[in-house]
């Protein structure tokens, strides 16, 4: 299979012209870190855009970057943390979930658009977007949004382009809202809750002033095979329940020491401090407890989104009717869910369960033949889906881009 | 009206009264109204430059009777033009002479609160400050501010995705919305998204988003609410140059403050406002800086200090504190009195709404000056300093000829300036009609088909409010053509491996 590695937009702008004109479709890649996401697509070759790699400009006082798509996420990330400042939605690196190199490129962070455990403050990939240069499958370049943090000219593409996994367009350079560093952070932990309990108190929390960056809830099952940053907490032998605060130091004492007063009725609470609260709450942001290399390594990932005081429930009945472990986000908002494997992933189960909690679940990681037989992002009811495709359409009829890789039978 | 709306449907005039009745049978009673008088006050909304009674006006209450409502204009090649409370600034609900006016005015009712999830769902015609009001006794508030909180409805502030001044660190409409109920041209009722913090498939919540009126009729709307900060309080700075005050904007940045609001005004503004609020603004300043922090007690003591700090090193002349929400809110009374204030000192005034890239404020209130001089009409400048967001006031009177049109021409200098600095057109009031003719200042014709095609998914016959937003109105088979370049078979000359 042709790989085709651009130089430019114009590049760009020719490669798809010439998968229309030859009914070829592509599968774009930056450096290939998420390809084990969505379904096997049909393309006949490969476009890398991980030779438009530039940082175009960066301007800490505007708080925002234009980078092209193709750079290296970490690179941008050290970039942007030398001047103290961050992608505040915290980009989840899916490398250890899915046993990938690296954490591929900055249209890769877009495309699939997986925030991390301060979503619940500071917002997903979407918010973050600002503008983005981009082809579409008519082989057109074209633009959306700016350079600027408020601007409500035109319809915002850029909200469709994050979390769209390529089948819209081929981001070529995107601009990013970057957002200080917090001077310190603390996570309040609370151990031995079961998750409605866990729920619980991470409602109370967020449903407090004190500004909560961060609530997640570990089971013990979850973690007990844990090693690196959980390791420290699994000790005990104990579920852990984490909140986290950020800010300036005085403030985040201060804060602490309120929360914990409203945390007083789930039982005695502990503290990490900066590092230490740095360390676990990346860990939880890459779904550590489940690594390809540990020791639920094989068993298909579901990544199921809820509303978040609903997810202590559902998550405990996924747990007990799969046979498989969870880990909760987002105060209960974000599940994950590793289960032991079976041909369909028990995706009935998990879908009926998780529909009727009002949310939707993605199988995040599950083998090819599974992402064959499987939907992996949640079927739509068919009004939806109907727009959604055409949607889908407006900006590539020919379906040239990553073909199938996010509808079933679509591929052919 | 020197804007171009599309072409009236002689046939569907002709049909008027038949129209009309079919309108009653789908919403009986008051809820159809066609009488000249009755309609004058749907004319305009507040854009009140671009007047226009509407065909005939429908205020349905049911989600059933707007699907009802939208499937007989849809059938019948009717166009619509729906409006929440009539407050957008950019005429996106100008009606249209042969168009059918869908008001949402009836869809009053917060459907439920749910503080566990943090959430309000909401019908449209709640106005945006019900919403805190109802979760204020819980210590909650729905974040977006836009100034007409008291009179402009959510769903019409999903529609513009409407900002305010505290937006710089709470977000506009679009980050506080998770999901709607939708009616399309079509009649289609869709529900997107919901409770949860993120919706499954394309994020048509936030194409929706936005999208003035153009892709279908929200019914329904789940908002976030947050738990109020602990305090807030207020720094007012004077500086003897422009240049000072927007230096200092950038140093509070770059310090890793972001205020929960910071509102700059220049001299004509902060006269106008001081002449009609008393608020105690120094008079020999160029620029005034209003920098509000919110947050526990603690931290904004101490961001207070940090700013108090980052102020007097780039020259403030004057620099008060407030130590009193009363004082606090004495601050803010002229800036958020600054719109009526310039409409005391000028018969009438046009609000400009760029946005520039925060550097770029000195370059820019330099060539408004400018324009000013051109133009011969006078200026004032309010602006959401922390996002580089622009809201000159151009003082004109209607009842000199040729002052409305130097006005907007004057208006369409200022934005394109702000494109060319790096800008875009509009921060939170919307393209409408007002600005839609300067898209392609922003836009190439291939950005702007982009678009329209996504607006074809929504309503192929564009019947949902033609004549806003894009210059040009393209047939969606034309949009939709496929151009197959040159034939070519094999990828070009690219490296591969």
């Amino acid at each position: 299979m042709d790989t085709l590695k651009v130089r430019d937009a114009k590049d760009v702008e020719e490669v798809v012209r010439a998968a229309i004109a030859s009914e070829q479709p592509l599968e774009i890649i930056g450096h290939g870190s998420r390809r084990a996401i969505g379904h096997p697509m049909a393309t006949n070759a490969v476009l890398d855009v991980s030779a438009l790699n530039a940082v175009s400009s960066y301007e800490p006082n505007e708080l925002i970057i234009t980078v092209q798509a193709g750079a290296p996420l970490a690179d941008v990330q050290s970039l942007i943390d030398s001047k103290n400042q961050q992608f505040a939605f915290e980009p989840m690196d899916t490398s250890s979930l899915l046993g990938a190199s690296g954490n591929g490129t900055i249209g890769g962070m877009i495309g699939a658009g997986l925030a991390g455990p301060r979503r619940i403050r500071a917002g997903g990939a979407r918010d973050h977007l600002l503008g983005a240069h981009a082809v579409s499958g008519f082989g057109d370049s074209f633009k959306t949004g700016g350079r600027v943090v408020k601007n409500v000219t035109g319809y915002d593409l850029c909200k469709l382009l994050t979390g769209s996994w390529g089948t819209l367009a081929v981001m070529t350079e995107v601009t990013l809202k970057v957002m200080p560093k917090p001077e310190s952070e603390r996570t309040l932990v609370l151990s031995g809750l079961d998750d409605v309990a866990a729920n619980r108190a991470m409602t109370a929390a967020l449903g407090s002033p004190y500004d909560v960056s961060g609530a997640a809830h570990l089971p013990y099952q979850a973690f007990r095979p844990a090693t690196g940053a959980l390791a420290g907490i699994a000790a005990q032998g104990l579920a852990v329940t984490l909140l986290r605060l950020e800010g300036i130091a005085a403030s985040v004492a201060d804060r602490a020491a309120s929360l914990a007063k409203t945390l007083a009725p789930f039982g005695a609470v502990g503290t990490l401090q900066d590092a230490a609260s740095a360390s676990v709450w990346s860990a939880i942001r890459d779904v550590e407890p489940f690594a390809a290399g540990g020791s639920l390594g094989a068993w298909p990932v579901w990544r199921i989104v809820c509303p978040p005081a609903s997810g202590g429930v559902l998550g405990q009945v996924l747990a007990r009717e799969t046979g498989g472990d969870v880990i909760y986000d987002w105060g209960g908002g974000l599940i994950w869910a590793a289960m032991p494997p079976k041909p369909d992933a028990q995706a009935a189960l998990v879908r009926a369960r998780v529909e009727a909690a009002g949310g939707h679940a993605a199988l995040i990681r599950a083998s090819e033949q599974v992402r064959r037989d499987v939907d992996v992002f949640h079927p739509q009811a068919s009004g939806l889906a109907a727009l959604s495709e055409r949607v889908r359409h407006s900006f590539d009829p020919r379906i040239i881009l990553n073909r199938g890789r996010m509808l079933r039978g679509s591929a052919t | 009206m020197a804007i171009m709306m599309p072409a009236a449907d002689q046939a569907v005039l002709d049909r008027r009264a038949e129209i009309v009745a079919a309108l009653r049978a789908i919403v009986p009673g008051e809820g159809v109204i066609d009488s000249a008088a009755e309609m004058q006050v749907y004319e305009s909304d507040g854009l009140t430059a671009y007047r226009q009674p509407p065909m005939v006006v429908v205020l349905p209450d049911t989600t059933e009777q707007v699907s009802q409502v939208l499937k007989y204009c849809f059938e019948q090649g009717i166009k619509v033009v729906p409006r929440g409370s009539g407050t957008s600034l950019s005429g996106g609900a100008l009606p249209l002479v042969d168009g059918v006016l869908l008001g949402l005015g009836k869809f009053k009712r917060i459907r439920e609160i749910d503080f566990d999830n943090r959430v309000v769902v909401t019908e449209p015609g709640v106005t945006n400050l019900a919403i805190s009001q109802a979760v204020a006794h819980a210590g909650f508030y729905y974040a977006p501010d836009p100034s007409s909180q008291i009179a402009c409805s959510i769903g019409g502030n999903v529609a513009e995705n409407s900002g305010g001044v505290h937006c710089l660190k709470y977000g506009m409409t679009t980050n506080n919305v998770l999901g709607c109920e939708i009616v399309l041209m079509s009649g289609e009722i869709l529900r997107i998204g919901g409770k949860a913090a993120e919706n499954s498939g394309y994020d048509l919540m936030g194409i929706i988003t936005g999208s003035e009126g153009l892709l279908g009729v929200i019914t329904e709307i789940t908002v976030r609410i947050l738990q109020k900060p602990e305090t807030a309080r207020a720094l007012m700075v004077g500086f003897a140059e422009v240049e000072a005050a927007g230096e200092c904007v950038a140093r509070i940045i770059g310090a890793g403050i972001i205020p929960g609001g910071m509102e700059m005004m220049d001299k004509p503004a902060i006269h106008a406002a001081e002449a009609f609020v008393h608020a105690g603004y120094p008079l020999d300043v160029e620029a005034l800086l209003i920098i509000e922090l919110d947050g526990p007690v603690i931290e904004v003591d101490e961001l207070i200090t940090r700013v108090e700090a980052i102020a007097k090193g780039c020259g403030s002349v004057t620099l008060q504190i407030s130590t009193s929400e009363a004082e606090r809110n004495l601050f803010w009374a002229g800036r958020k009195a600054a719109f009526p204030a310039v409409g005391r000192i000028s018969p009438d005034y046009l609000c400009m709404d760029g946005t520039i890239p925060r550097g770029a404020l000195p370059k820019a209130l330099a060539r408004i000056r400018d324009l000013s001089e051109k133009y011969q009409l006078g200026v004032a400048n309010v602006f959401h300093a922390g996002d580089g967001n622009l809201h000159p006031l151009i003082l004109y009177d209607a009842n000199k000829p040729g002052e409305i049109e130097r006005a907007e021409a004057f208006g369409a200098d200022i934005l394109r300036a702000c494109v060319e600095f790096g800008g875009v057109l509009t921060g939170e009031h919307g393209v409408g009609i007002e600005k839609r003719d300067l898209m392609p200042e922003m836009f190439t014709e291939i950005d702007l088909n982009q678009q329209q095609r996504l607006k074809c998914a929504f309503d192929a016959q564009g019947l949902l409010n033609p004549g806003k937003v894009f210059p040009t109105l393209h047939r969606c088979a034309e949009l939709g053509r496929m151009h197959v370049h040159g034939g070519k078979l094999a990828f070009p000359d690219i490296p591969r491996f």
